[in-house]
């Protein structure tokens, strides 16, 4: 990473109005230790996260009838289709829950993760014209589309209480389990952003692939069947997928009350231990020179 | 006490390798040093791809050098103007907190100078209404009005009379000479010659990627002027003529009244003089005058033989030829003029004059590139048969 690096210069100075942080703007190095210094200078720039995740979320309503209600809406009107289809075409076993309650709290998690990864992803390159003209950390334009899909999240999960007291679904202390559940959801969509971040800025592909990759994934998540009816003997394969873990433990959380499948949870605790700080020295490696390249 | 430190700065640009088109790959900088002290005015000039807008990207930390270092102490910003990360959707006031905070601001601080910024943009009773329905000066004049309230310590401006009409470029000079009082090291790039030497108080002349000259500004200035002439080979290639007969010796501009002068106004009368010195009574030689930008493109060239002028014949000794502009076309800015000759048969040049700077001033309001002489004319149906 490396593009550029303050250092508070109050230990190289004598205090006083003199000292001045000293920014170094050197060659991309892939170096630990920077990537660790650009962590830490997020904070400073929480105003700026603050700001552009209200303004995306403004921004998504201005000029629509409907406005925040939207974020109600999508999950809602998927779930109505999906509850259409798949209580009387299909049946699928939901382990004795009415299907609408049961889709909805799967749709929730996926929706939120789809949007995150779908809009970030191709973040840098949308903002083009920021990116080549004034410098901030760039890592923050995709964490602002994650915080906003939370938020949206946030907003439809009404929906999903007023679904539960109307299913009479016994809540208990395992609801507490989707607040891991989401910090685990954000950080894997936040690992995928950057390593897809870093290949748009160079390959467009990932811009014209993202629905396709999505569509997959969605398919290959637990989202409309239950985590249990995937055969036994590729269970291990199927929960390579962090999604699986996630969606499912978030389900079973809501409407189970019971603790989630930590195992099933593994892939998504390994990407955000292992594959978040990889996939940020990569991001800040070609985020030094992304502005030649966007 | 050093601001800014470019230590062996090189920038290597590959457009071929990263899927663009263009060429394999070449070095926008090339080992590039330079300091800048604290609390001067640092210019940067020189012409189109010699490096300017790479070293603005590189202090501005869009990007990074291939090689090298840049160590930079304080807080620089760039007076940019950021409209263009505007978005058309929301109120002026939503896009002064947007784009303050992008440019580094804090909520707390934009609130303070909310008044400021607004004011100087001139656009308070616009303030709650989406931009989208701004007029273009009111989006560029409020973008830039938030670069220019930021309090850095060191400012880094590009082009900054590029900006919004006459009244809003005095403005923006009016704001940076109020940093610059305060004590604000200031690194000035620009074509605009004028500027930079009204404004810096040391100049960098870069070249291909390199640093040809730096110094006092006038001295820079001028050799930048001299190359400008020197380096003219768009409309004048082919070796010189071995022994050129007619000398052109300079080139003077007179306002209607005959005086001579440096500067005039867009859509005046001006008369452009060249002097020369022949030794022997001459023909067969064309006298070429060419106007210049600031960025070294030829804008015009005027011929003694283009559209059946007389054939142009040079007496011994010294003279003068001259020809009258009705209308200036050319818009406000810092132009140069050099005169050449032409040898008619073949084609070679013979000498030419140092580049003279032609100083236009704002006269006549002018949309678009150029002033266009005219009359306009408006004519009945019944007329016409």
């Amino acid at each position: 990473m490396a593009e550029a690096v303050e250092i508070s210069a109050a230990h190289a100075d004598a205090a006083g109005p003199n000292s001045r942080p000293l920014t170094i703007i050197s060659p991309p190095a892939l170096s630990w230790q920077l990537a660790w210094r650009s962590v830490r200078m997020l904070p400073r720039y929480a105003d700026l996260l603050y700001t552009l995740t209200a303004h995306r979320i403004k921004v998504r309503y201005k000029q629509s009838l409907l406005g925040p209600a939207w974020a109600i809406f999508q999950p809602l009107a998927m779930m109505l289709v999906f509850a259409a289809v798949f209580s009387t075409i299909v049946r699928v076993p939901t382990g004795g829950h009415p299907f609408p309650v049961f889709a909805y709290s799967g749709l929730l998690p996926w929706t939120a993760f789809a949007a995150a990864v779908g809009s970030a992803s191709t973040s840098l390159v949308a903002h083009a014209s920021l990116v080549t003209r004034v410098y901030f950390p760039r890592e923050i334009l995709p964490i602002t589309y994650i915080a906003a899909a939370v938020f949206d999240l946030a907003v439809a999960s009404t929906v999903l209480l007023a679904m539960v007291v109307y299913y009479q679904i016994a809540v208990t202390p395992a609801l507490l389990w989707i607040l891991p559940i989401l910090v685990l959801l954000a950080g894997v969509a936040l690992a995928v952003s950057l390593a897809l971040c870093a290949i748009h800025a160079r390959y467009r592909d990932v811009g014209v692939a993202m629905p396709l990759l999505l569509q997959i994934w969605f398919f290959a998540s637990p989202v409309l069947y239950p985590l249990a009816s995937v055969p036994a003997k590729w269970h291990r394969v199927y929960t390579l997928n962090p999604m699986a873990g996630i969606v499912d433990g978030f389900r079973s959380a809501v409407l189970e009350g019971r603790t989630p499948d930590l195992a099933a949870l593994g892939s998504a605790f390994a990407i955000v231990g292992v594959g978040l700080p990889i996939a940020y020295l990569w991001f800040k490696h070609v985020d030094a020179t992304m502005a030649d390249l966007v | 006490m050093i601001d800014v430190r470019s230590d062996r700065v090189s920038k290597k640009y590959a457009p071929r390798a990263a899927g663009m088109s263009g060429p394999e790959a070449f070095w926008a900088l090339r080992d590039l040093s330079f300091d800048v002290v604290r609390g001067e005015a640092f210019g940067v000039i020189g012409p189109n791809g010699a490096g300017k807008s790479t070293l603005l990207k590189l202090l501005a930390r869009i990007t990074t050098p291939t090689s090298g270092r840049i160590e930079i102490r304080g807080r620089l910003a760039a007076l940019i103007e950021i409209g263009s990360g505007f978005h058309p959707e929301l109120s002026g006031r939503e896009n002064v907190y947007l784009s303050g905070s992008i440019l580094g601001m804090r909520r707390r601080e934009i609130a303070a100078k909310f008044e400021q910024i607004v004011e100087f943009a001139g656009v308070a009773p616009f303030i709650d209404m989406p931009v989208k329905w701004y007029s273009s000066g009111m989006y560029v004049r409020l973008g830039f009005s938030i670069a220019a309230h930021l309090d850095p310590d060191i400012l880094l401006i590009d082009e900054v009379l590029a900006v919004g009409d006459g009244a809003f470029q005095e403005q923006c000079l009016g704001r940076i000479r109020a940093l610059r009082r305060s004590g604000t090291t200031a690194i000035l790039i620009s074509h605009d010659l004028t500027a930079v030497e009204q404004l810096c108080d040391r100049v960098m002349l870069l070249e291909r990627g390199q640093a040809i000259e730096c110094g006092d500004p006038q001295t820079v200035v001028k050799t930048y002027r001299h190359r400008l002439g020197a380096n003219r080979p768009p409309l004048i290639p082919g070796p010189q003529a071995p022994v050129p007969t007619i000398d052109v010796t300079g080139v003077a501009f007179l306002d209607p009244d005959g005086l001579a002068g440096s500067s005039c106004r867009t859509g005046d009368a001006l008369d452009v003089r060249v002097e020369y010195q022949a030794a022997a009574q001459t023909t067969g030689q064309a006298v070429e005058v060419f106007f210049y930008s600031a960025d070294a493109r030829v804008l015009h060239c005027q011929l003694t033989t283009a559209f059946g002028a007389v054939p142009f014949t040079a007496h011994q000794g010294r003279g003068t030829i001259e020809f009258s502009i009705d209308e200036l076309p050319l818009q406000p800015g810092d132009y140069a003029v050099v005169a050449s000759t032409r040898d008619l048969s073949s084609q070679q040049v013979g000498s030419y004059t140092e580049a003279v700077r032609l100083q236009v001033r704002p006269g006549r309001m002018v949309r678009g590139h150029f002033y266009l002489p005219h009359a306009w004319r408006h004519r009945r149906e019944q007329e016409l048969r």
